[in-house]
């Protein structure tokens, strides 16, 4: 929120302070100020000048030459604008100004003729035509005769406030407000908060004759409103306007302006009513019918139904409650009688209208965040004072008030001094912690160990110890903390850290993969719906049923991924696209299955890893081996079967099977079809482990046994066989033929030629061999080996190849 | 007999100490050594020598065969050895060659981060703990003091999936479930990804947070700001600043917001800390009663406290990743700087 610094000066002295200093104190105290704007930022070295005497250019028709009086010394400005004349008090900008529009301004020369700086127009110091008449022309800004040569320009056309952008946090609607924060910078400073005038003069007359007010809602706790006649509808004075201008708000009129100062001054919204569109002088707040319609000031029009609370008069809505005025009862340039509203509106039912049609008003944005019940009372006062002093009307005596909430006194707390000190952690004096409550206005009373706090009716966000612990601690400082002595949890128990065990075992994979090469990925948790077309899952795949975003930024975030294989895959796809080569990716993520669709309960969040690889030369028994390695880090006990996950190619993949049959991952080459969907056009090869089966395993036991005394055998064979036959078949064969002095099998060639036959392939071993009582002898292991091909031959029809 | 082993030994030495290669330093041993060798014929002649002298020309001979052996062997050696090293330098290859075999891949940074941050916090004691990422309204807002149509709930957009069911916007429901889980005293941290409807170019709309919660008998605001110190200190080195801003969340009470020294200019100011020299890495609180109360925690005898910092602009900043873009587009030529 825009807070002016001048403005502030209005309610506590702060003649020995400097901005940037409140400023500091004031983030620090819990109102962070994000930005300071200086408004004379661009306007130094900018004068009222008086321009004495024009002259034509020697050597330009379109120039003329300008003596001017700037007060302290005479210059001379070549200017081609056409509205100034002898006489005229304008803009003028010598050496070293820096204008708004980035022009910098030296001493030149035209044709001859020198030229000790520029005239300037309304738009080069920043202003427009709501701002300072003539500012909107397009030409030099002529300043009224009044002005005095000299002046700076800043000071001249008011220009010269600070203004703090302050991010007010919500528990703090009170603080939406000049006077707010006024209040805070009094108990910052320890100063004393200069109260402001609320009087006014009336006429004769009772608006409660002119204005009849119904409220028909609940939503609207207080309405208040008051009658104006004789309106004199005119630009509201420099003063005023600077104020608006410096919170960014538009200058309009005298009447139009001062519901606008009170919103920022006072942080209660209003609304000024041309009271001659009150069809029966009448004021109802209630629900809106569904089906009634409402322009609105900002050029838009909307449909309205029982969840939107207007303000109408008998027969139609004039007004969105809280969040934005119609066209249809605004103050404009006829309007001569005005009615006044203040209100209190309950908050939710102005931030669902607000949010129903995104609109965001200084009006609702107020309302949202909380209007106090009492607010509208000071409030109505000081903009009638306005009126007053403005003399821009005739208040009619009396003021319309609707409350339907009891306005009770605000209740006293009884809060324990020791808990306040418990939760700082340090002792603070108790004087100390008195002079800083009353300082924020809450008023309090020692009893015994206990304090009675009174806060003021606009802070209802204390309730508690915590709530006067904040207090306190904010405005000592926090500084306090620095250099206090003193270990971590010196007074509170021990307690063991530990990782959780699925991130250990994550880690865990995620170094072996590092170390082999591959690249961390993040990608997000929401993808497209067209994810699982381009993954090729079957209609009744599982994993279509997904989870649907109701409010998504784009059909690309619009769906809860089923499925980790998607986000690689574009990650391979894009890393192609940009000529990078030799991908090794993996990334751990989660997958949200629903048990049910629409969601009634939560998902199945299930942590998996999944990894890719595209890269020239690699094959599947590359991934294999990945595999295979990081399953080694868990107890997974597993077999291999044919997987059938649609976006793998189906001769080559395999699922990955615990004991209990639950398939934990799968691996394999991508599907040709996938790639093309992706616009992949090499292979890829994918795999994906659920880390949250492998996390709930027993931790890994080992038993290791005494190493044999006595040297191991090898033999080798290679033996033809049917293509069809696999390595696991043959291995396992040879492992339960070769009695009991087996030590190992392993598979080193595999060699296919036409002179095996059609689909025959050689398949070469290498057997070991070793007892542990005993060195084996040549005839024992002949035997073994004689044992294993003949079980082979009767199995297999395996033929021992000669080599 | 004695002059011609004198004569042996000179000759002998001199012919071993100009050797230039191994093959004539074998002729010169058979020479001298061998079996027709001139020493063995003087030892083979030994029986004519008189019974009186035969002692001490033995002991002479003896002494020049082990004279010559030793300057044998001792060459032997030299030549061997000037043999290796001329063969090395043959040998000798370009170290500036690019090495070969599988390059070590990396870890995203943030993962980096997270491990480091989460391995500080074990340290101190905390269990780490993770949750769901889809929530219900009750856990994301409702329990933490954000009722429905909180103005507070204006500080996050969140992604709805039904009225009630949300993807979760703030790690901040782990508070909730860890109190409804565990029994005081704990320390629990969480790390999860949380998500914002938020389309500013600026933010991702999926992020990463942390979420601390210490829950005990006597915890306050020092206990909080010591382990804050403690942590920015691990995180950032022994000279980080800090600086405290009173804020405000729905579930702490005080709650503050930390700054640190800002990472890019090290304190200096920059377009990054808009010249104060501070960014934002913590928000935190001390647990508010309310909280403690609805998650069935006795908030006379058990206090708490609870800080989350988002950790994705610290890891920028850390690695000076120009881009937050970067983070999500997994792009070799950036993931590889990570190494």
């Amino acid at each position: 929120m825009k807070i002016s610094y001048n403005w502030l000066k209005d309610f506590v002295d702060l003649s020995d302070l400097t901005a940037e200093k409140v400023a500091e104190k004031l983030t620090v105290s819990g109102f962070e100020v994000e930005d300071v704007i200086y408004m004379n930022k661009n306007l130094h070295d900018v004068y009222v000048g008086h321009i004495e005497k024009i002259e034509k250019h020697p050597e330009a028709d379109r120039l003329v030459v300008c003596k001017v009086d700037v007060g302290f010394k005479k210059v001379q400005i070549i200017t081609s604008a056409t509205n100034v004349f002898e006489g005229a008090n304008v803009p003028v900008s010598l050496e070293g100004a820096d204008l708004a529009n980035g022009v910098k301004i030296k001493p030149t020369n035209f044709r001859g003729v020198p030229s000790d700086g520029m005239f300037c127009s309304g738009e080069e110091l920043g202003i427009d035509e709501n701002y300072f008449e003539g500012a909107g022309i397009n030409g030099i800004l002529i300043l009224p005769e009044n002005f005095v040569a000299g002046t700076k320009i800043e000071d001249a056309l008011m220009l010269n406030d600070v203004v703090f952008d302050v991010n007010v946090t919500p528990n703090r609607p009170d603080c939406n407000s000049i006077i707010g924060i006024a209040r805070e910078v009094c108990a910052i400073f320890g100063r004393k908060f200069k109260n402001f005038d609320l009087g006014y003069k009336t006429v004769a007359g009772n608006v409660n004759d002119i204005v009849k007010v119904s409220v028909e809602t609940e939503n609207c706790p207080r309405y208040m409103a008051s009658y104006i006649k004789n309106i004199k509808l005119e630009r509201s004075p420099l003063w005023l306007r600077s104020r608006l201008h410096a919170v960014d708000i538009k200058p309009i009129n005298t009447i139009v302006d001062i519901t606008n100062y009170i919103l920022v001054e006072q942080g209660q919204p209003m609304h000024a009513f041309d009271y001659k569109y009150l069809d029966g002088g009448k004021i109802v707040v209630r629900q809106a019918i569904r089906g009634e319609k409402i322009a609105v000031l900002n050029g838009n029009s909307y449909n309205l139904d029982e969840d939107v609370m207007v303000i109408a008069d008998t027969n139609k809505p004039v007004v969105i409650a809280g969040v934005i005025g119609g066209v249809n009862s605004c103050v404009g340039n006829d309007t001569i009688e005005t009615v006044f509203e203040c209100a209190a509106f309950d908050l939710k039912s102005v931030r669902l209208t607000a949010k129903k049609f995104g609109l965001r008003t200084d009006s609702s944005a107020r309302y949202e965040k909380g209007v106090n019940v009492n607010s509208p009372t000071v409030a109505m006062k000081r903009a009638l004072h306005m009126v007053d002093k403005l003399g821009c009307g005739e208040i009619v005596d009396g003021v319309v008030d609707v409350c339907n909430q009891k306005l009770e006194a605000k209740e006293e707390i009884k809060i324990s001094y020791k808990k306040v000190c418990k939760i700082l952690g340090f002792e603070i004096p108790v004087e100390k912690m008195l002079s800083i409550l009353n300082g924020l206005g809450i008023e309090t009373a020692v009893s015994g160990d206990m304090l009675l706090c009174k806060s003021p009716f606009i802070r209802e966000d204390i309730k508690n110890e915590n709530d006067i612990a904040e207090e306190v601690i904010r405005i000592y400082g926090y500084d306090v903390y620095n250099d206090m002595e003193g270990g971590l949890f010196e007074n509170s128990t021990t307690t063991i850290g530990q990782f959780e065990p699925r991130i250990a075992m994550e880690n865990n994979l995620k170094s072996i993969l590092v170390d082999n090469g591959f690249y961390e990925t993040l990608n997000y948790s929401l993808y497209t719906a067209s994810a699982c077309d381009k993954l090729l899952l079957a209609e009744d795949d599982e994993r279509r049923k997904v989870i649907k975003i109701a409010n998504p930024i784009s059909e690309d975030l619009s769906t809860v991924r089923t499925v980790m294989a998607h986000a690689l895959l574009v990650d391979v796809a894009y890393n192609l696209s940009v000529g990078n080569k030799e991908l090794r990716f993996f990334e751990t993520g989660r997958v949200y299955q629903p048990k049910k669709l629409p969601l009634e309960e939560l998902p199945l969040e299930n942590n998996r890893l999944s990894i890719a690889v595209c890269e020239s030369g690699y094959d599947f028994f590359a991934l294999k081996g990945v595999v295979e390695n990081l399953l080694l880090v868990s107890s997974l006990k597993y077999t291999l079967k044919r997987s059938v996950e649609p976006y793998l190619h189906s001769g080559v993949s395999a699922d990955i099977v615990a004991e209990d049959g639950k398939v934990i991952g799968w691996f394999g080459k991508v599907h040709k079809s996938v790639l093309k969907n992706y616009d992949i056009n090499q292979d890829v090869f994918y795999a994906e482990i659920d880390t949250d089966y492998l996390a709930v395993l027993p931790e890994k036991q080992y038993a290791t046994k005494e190493i044999s005394k006595f040297p191991t055998v090898e033999r080798d064979i290679a033996v033809v066989v049917d293509e069809k036959i696999s390595n696991a078949e043959l291995a396992g064969a040879i492992k339960s033929a070769a009695g009991k002095n087996f030590f190992d099998v392993s598979l080193f060639d595999v060699y296919r030629n036409e002179s095996l036959g059609e689909d025959k392939k050689s398949m070469a071993y290498k057997i070991v061999f070793m007892c542990e009582e005993k060195t084996l002898t040549g005839e024992e292991i002949s035997a073994a080996v004689n044992k294993i091909l003949r079980s082979l031959q009767f199995r297999f029809g395996a033929k021992l190849r000669e080599m | 007999m004695k002059n011609k082993l004198e004569e042996i030994l000179k000759s002998g030495t001199s012919e071993i100490e100009v050797l230039q290669d191994l093959k004539t330093l074998d002729e010169v041993r058979v020479k001298y050594l061998g079996k027709a060798g001139a020493l063995t014929q003087i030892l083979r002649g030994m029986k004519d020598v008189p019974a009186e002298e035969r002692r001490e020309v033995g002991s002479l001979a003896n002494s020049v065969r082990e004279t010559l052996e030793k300057a044998l062997s001792e060459k032997w050696a030299e030549l061997e050895n000037a043999a290796l090293v001329a063969e090395m330098e043959k040998e000798k290859i370009d170290i500036t060659e690019p090495s070969r075999g599988v390059k070590r891949g990396a870890l995203h940074p943030l993962t980096r981060f997270n491990n480091k941050f989460m391995e500080i916090c074990v340290e101190m004691g905390f269990t780490v703990i993770q949750g769901p990422e889809i929530e219900t309204d009750y856990y994301n807002f409702e329990a933490l003091n954000v009722p429905k149509n909180h103005p507070a709930r204006d500080m996050q957009d969140s992604f709805y999936i039904t009225d009630n069911i949300l993807m979760r916007t703030q790690t901040s429901n782990m508070q909730i479930r860890a109190m409804e889980k565990m029994k005081p005293p704990f320390k629990v941290v969480c790390p999860g990804r949380v998500n914002r409807n938020d389309s500013d170019s600026s933010h991702s709309p999926i992020f990463n947070q942390f979420e601390a919660l210490v829950i005990d008998e006597n915890i306050g605001l020092k206990d909080l700001m010591m382990m804050i110190k403690e942590i920015l200190k691990r995180l950032f080195g022994e000279d980080v600043k800090m600086r405290v801003r009173p804020s405000y969340f729905p579930f702490t009470e005080p709650s503050i917001e930390i700054d640190a020294t800002c990472q890019r200019c090290q304190g200096k100011g920059c377009s990054l800390c808009k010249g104060t020299g501070f960014s934002e890495v913590f928000g935190a609180g001390v647990v508010n009663p309310k909280v403690l109360e609805m998650s069935g925690i006795d908030s006379v005898k058990y206090s708490g406290f609870a800080f989350g910092p988002g950790i994705d602009r610290s890891v920028m900043v850390t690695n000076k990743i120009p881009n937050i873009k970067y983070l999500f587009r997994n792009d070799l030529r950036f993931l590889k700087q990570m190494r």
